[in-house]
């Protein structure tokens, strides 16, 4: 099938989209370089930075969460792709400039766990002053930590770690908080359909016309298991009873659910998931305490969803429930 | 006369690995999609071009500086864990050479610098269906010819046939590493894309050795 998308040249749809989106959001964001998305009023130079990086064509991901409250810079990559370490040790280096100190969330996928690493060993190595967490909250990977990917989990950490550096936090303090909400997320995906990559137009995976997979990763990589499609109630059922037996949650347990759709699916089909699993939660006696429904990491027109668990405590909730305005997140 | 690999000779051998993956970039894709999201062959025409910016970047007057701004250029390609790995592999050997020619001894502890540095960065490990299963017999073929008091001409041509027979015999490994790792068993039966890569880039390096030398001496 032709692909069918409103892009120009495939090689400068990177480019093109972050001019996009700064110039439709200026009060908030601008490009500080190729590629790299900064704050439209940076925060006062005491203030620790929150940087991370990502390949594109996930929007809102990763970009959209730069802004008050949240994210300092962003080093996006090519579509699917992490960026260059080159790219990821200037943005450290801007972070840094005045004797800033940066925190760098970096999302556990193959490439961009390199690029970080590369540039964070530069950054060392220039005395840049800079800290590093991995989020990997994705279950379908397994036991072994190193194993799971890190998915839409990012949001909460970006947030909790973002609220903590606007209230003048110390570097230890936010990774410290970064930390312990990634300790306590853990996150499932499911697909029913696949996307077109928009470089290459061709589909990133092939699915059967009546199966999904749970464990499908945000760039199409295949899950874990493949099942007939089933109804929103029993899908729902299906993926927090595996999320909820991971992180080992119980009655009084206080949780922040998050559902976040995968490109195609609505909102319509995320809201009736969300009623089952919020029902799922009351029948055994766990707090929903926060939740959040929308689009936060899409996977171009990819079909299915990507369901978060949090445990919190006290302090994440107020970090959680902070200020914050960024293009596709915000707390009054 | 001692046999030993110029600055020049070494820019043909970047060009024309640029020329081999430039060739094969739909065919990448392909092995690309069986596993991964299909977008290895655009991520090494990237490469490849960097591979010609640092040929042509005036700094690259020697090998050592030759592949350390191959290495940079490499890296700085937005082109996820591939460029990463590639970007590494060249700085490596960068930082494994000097400023003279290297001979053929020589050229084994450059390309066996580049892979430990690879090594450093990824968990991957020859039998994981990575671009190692075609890097470390082709690196080990550069040290045995060298052990072995052959000429660099032949290192190559073995480094080229180790690190094809490495690729293809990718094909009947498991993924164990990557993204690919998700896939589990259905990805039997395709060759890696990054190994073959590797395989390419070998293939381009014999074939510039060959083609550097005849210009000089035909």
């Amino acid at each position: 099938m032709r692909m069918k998308k409103f892009i120009n040249e495939p090689r400068r749809i990177v480019p093109e989209l972050l001019e996009g989106m700064a110039l439709a959001f200026p009060d908030k964001i601008t490009l500080a370089g190729e590629g790299i998305v900064a704050r439209a009023q940076p925060k006062s130079a005491d203030k620790v930075r929150v940087v991370t990086l990502g390949g594109s064509g996930h929007e809102p991901g990763l970009s959209g969460f730069v802004g008050k409250g949240m994210l300092d810079y962003s080093v996006a990559g090519e579509i699917f792709a992490a960026p260059g370490a080159p790219k990821v040790l200037d943005t450290l280096r801007m972070a840094c400039a005045g004797g800033e100190k940066a925190l760098l969330v970096v999302l556990n996928h193959a490439g961009d766990v390199l690029s970080a690493n590369i540039a964070m060993e530069a950054a060392a190595r220039e005395n840049l002053n800079a800290v590093m967490v991995l989020t990997h909250e994705d279950i379908s990977g397994g036991p072994n930590p190193d194993d799971r990917r890190g998915l839409v989990g990012f949001l909460p950490v970006y947030k909790v770690a973002g609220a903590a550096a606007e209230e003048g936090a110390s570097l230890e303090q936010c990774r410290a908080i970064a930390e312990r909400i990634q300790q306590n997320m853990r996150t499932l995906a499911v697909a029913v359909r696949t996307a077109t990559h928009p470089s290459t137009g061709n589909p990133i995976f092939d699915l059967g016309e009546d199966e999904m997979e749970i464990g499908m990763g945000q760039h199409g990589e295949a899950g874990t298991g493949r099942l007939q499609l089933k109804s929103a109630d029993e899908t729902a059922a299906i993926m927090l009873a595996m999320l909820l037996q991971d992180l080992s949650a119980s009655a009084g347990d206080e949780l922040l659910v998050l559902l976040n759709g995968a490109g195609a699916t609505t909102l319509m089909e995320l809201y009736i998931v969300f009623r089952r699993v919020s029902q799922i939660l009351r029948e055994k006696g766990i707090r929903l305490v926060r939740s959040a429904v929308g689009e936060f990491i899409t996977t171009q027109e990819q079909a299915g969803f990507q369901m978060m668990i949090a445990r919190m405590d006290k302090e994440m909730i107020r970090l959680w429930d902070a200020p914050a305005d960024t293009p596709f997140f915000s707390k009054v | 006369m001692t046999d030993r690999v110029t600055t020049s000779e070494l820019k043909q051998m970047l060009l024309h690995a640029a020329r081999c993956l430039r060739s094969q970039a739909e065919e990448l894709s392909r092995l690309d999609s069986a596993a991964g999201d299909g977008d290895h062959g655009t991520t090494m025409l990237r490469v490849a071009e960097q591979f010609e910016a640092a040929v042509n970047d005036p700094q690259s007057q020697n090998p050592a500086a030759l592949l350390s701004t191959c290495g940079w250029k490499v890296l700085s390609v937005d082109g996820g864990a591939s460029s990463a790995l590639f970007g590494t592999f060249f700085k490596g050997m960068g930082e494994g050479a000097g400023e003279g020619d290297p001979d053929c001894a020589a050229l084994a502890e450059i390309l066996g610098s580049g892979l430990s540095s690879i090594l450093k960065q990824t968990r991957a490990r020859t039998g994981d269906k990575t671009m190692i299963d075609a890097l470390e017999p082709a690196v080990a073929a550069v040290g045995k010819t060298a052990a072995a008091g052959d000429p660099i001409a032949v290192a190559l041509e073995l480094a080229a046939s180790a690190a094809r027979e490495g690729a293809d015999g990718t094909k009947a490994l498991i993924a164990r590493y990557g993204r690919a790792k998700f896939l589990g068993e259905r990805t039997l039966g395709h060759a890696d894309a990054g190994a073959t890569s590797v395989a390419l880039i070998f293939q381009g390096f014999r074939e510039g050795l060959k083609a550097g030398r005849e210009t000089n001496h035909g």
